[in-house]
């Protein structure tokens, strides 16, 4: 794994103003993949848009973390079902 | 530019108090947030309306000028002005303070800065209160642009100059990209807060289809004529297909509708260099019309021998 595609953190929670053991609830209830290398918590990069939106949904909203994986899972389900409509719509463009 | 009922954007009374004006800023923000309705400007427009309102609701001072002036909105520095000359006239000390940031406006990656103008002439445009006073660095905002292709235009990859706000980004379509299918260009979108890192540009692909071909993914279907006595007889007829033509041979005695797959003649698989679909095509047999008494006279003949 590349590491300058890893922010530590540390870094992470100074730079959002959060708390370590938020980073660590967000791991543990599988809403953030935490990369551990040499004893050094990491985020990759590629998961800090997801990260910075459960941060909104968090403070803004005051939504909690099992809220939050509520959430998540319904956004998945609509985006699939978005693909899934889009998909039919090509379809139907088969017998127009 | 209108009068804006914030109390009627927050569905609330003139009297409601600032637990209610929270109470409901929260219900409704957690309606129209823009991170759990993605991809619907009207509930991104309806949450910037709800901040603004609440913006001006839950500060008392912002509030008490509003209340105060209401529709007069446009006239409140003028009276403002006659209001503080009294004042000093009086020997009272304090002049206009301004706006504090009290309100709890959301702070995410949105169109945050886009107040409206009622709320610009009668606020200005530094009252705009951050948030919770944390000044955490977020993601710049998302742009999302549409890009219009031919179908023929997606049958190959192909680089192409975007001009999004001012800039010129040279990407990379490639091949097989699908109808309403959405594409991320990381780092193409807006500033970030605070030193954030730049948001991304996402584009959404609309194929208009200029060919005769039908898609559905990777495979293509048309309709091809076939006469009449070579579905019965069989023989060797010349189709188009989407990179050009190839020969295929009509079994006799071929009905009506048959569907024939050419593999590997449809269009090219999405990411997958080199790889594509199916051509399906689909036989209508042409019954000749404007017979002969001779082609009727021998038409009779044949339908005898099958009876």
């Amino acid at each position: 794994m590349n590491l300058d595609e890893l922010i530590a953190t540390e870094e992470l929670c100074e730079r959002y103003s959060v708390e370590h053991t938020f980073i660590r609830s967000l791991n543990n209830s599988g809403l953030l993949e935490v990369i551990t290398i040499e004893k050094r918590e990491y985020v990759h990069c590629d998961k800090m848009a997801e990260f910075e939106k459960i941060l909104r949904l968090h403070n803004d909203l005051e939504i909690n973390l099992e809220g939050i994986e509520a959430i998540k899972h319904l956004l998945v389900k609509l985006s699939n079902l978005k693909e899934e409509n889009m998909a039919l719509r090509n379809r139907l463009g088969l017998y127009e | 530019m209108e009068f804006i009922d914030y109390y009627k954007t927050l569905e609330l009374d003139k009297s409601a108090t600032k637990a209610d004006v929270k109470k409901a800023y929260r219900r409704l923000a957690r309606k129209y947030h823009p991170d759990l309705n993605p991809d619907d400007d009207s509930s991104k427009k309806r949450f910037q309306q709800i901040n603004e309102a609440n913006e001006v609701l839950s500060d008392p001072e912002k509030r008490k000028k509003y209340d105060e002036y209401g529709k007069d909105w446009q006239h409140a520095d003028h009276f403002e002005q006659q209001k503080q000359q009294r004042k000093s006239a009086r020997g009272a000390s304090g002049g206009y303070g301004g706006f504090g940031g009290q309100g709890q406006a959301y702070s995410g990656n949105f169109d945050n800065d886009n107040f409206s103008d009622f709320f610009e002439q009668m606020f200005g445009g530094g009252a705009r209160s951050r948030g919770t006073g944390r000044s955490p660095q977020f993601k710049g905002q998302d742009f999302n642009a549409e890009l219009q292709l031919n179908l023929s235009d997606v049958y190959t990859s192909h680089k192409q100059t975007l001009t999004v706000n001012g800039k010129n980004i040279r990407l990379t379509i490639p091949a097989g990209v699908e109808n309403g299918q959405t594409i991320k260009i990381a780092g193409h979108g807006g500033p970030g807060a605070q030193g954030g890192p730049k948001g991304d540009l996402l584009i959404t692909f609309k194929i208009v289809n200029n060919t005769k071909f039908k898609r559905e993914k990777e495979n293509l279907y048309s309709t091809v004529d076939l006469d009449f006595y070579t579905a019965i007889l069989g023989g060797e007829i010349t189709v188009d297909t989407f990179n050009g033509k190839v020969k295929l041979n009509i079994k006799p005695e071929t009905q009506n509708a048959t569907r024939v797959k050419l593999k590997g003649k449809g269009f090219p698989k999405y990411k997958k260099e080199g790889q594509f679909g199916d051509l399906f095509i689909t036989y209508n047999i042409k019954v000749p019309t404007n017979l002969s008494s001779k082609e009727k006279e021998l038409y009779t003949e044949l339908q005898k021998l099958r009876s």
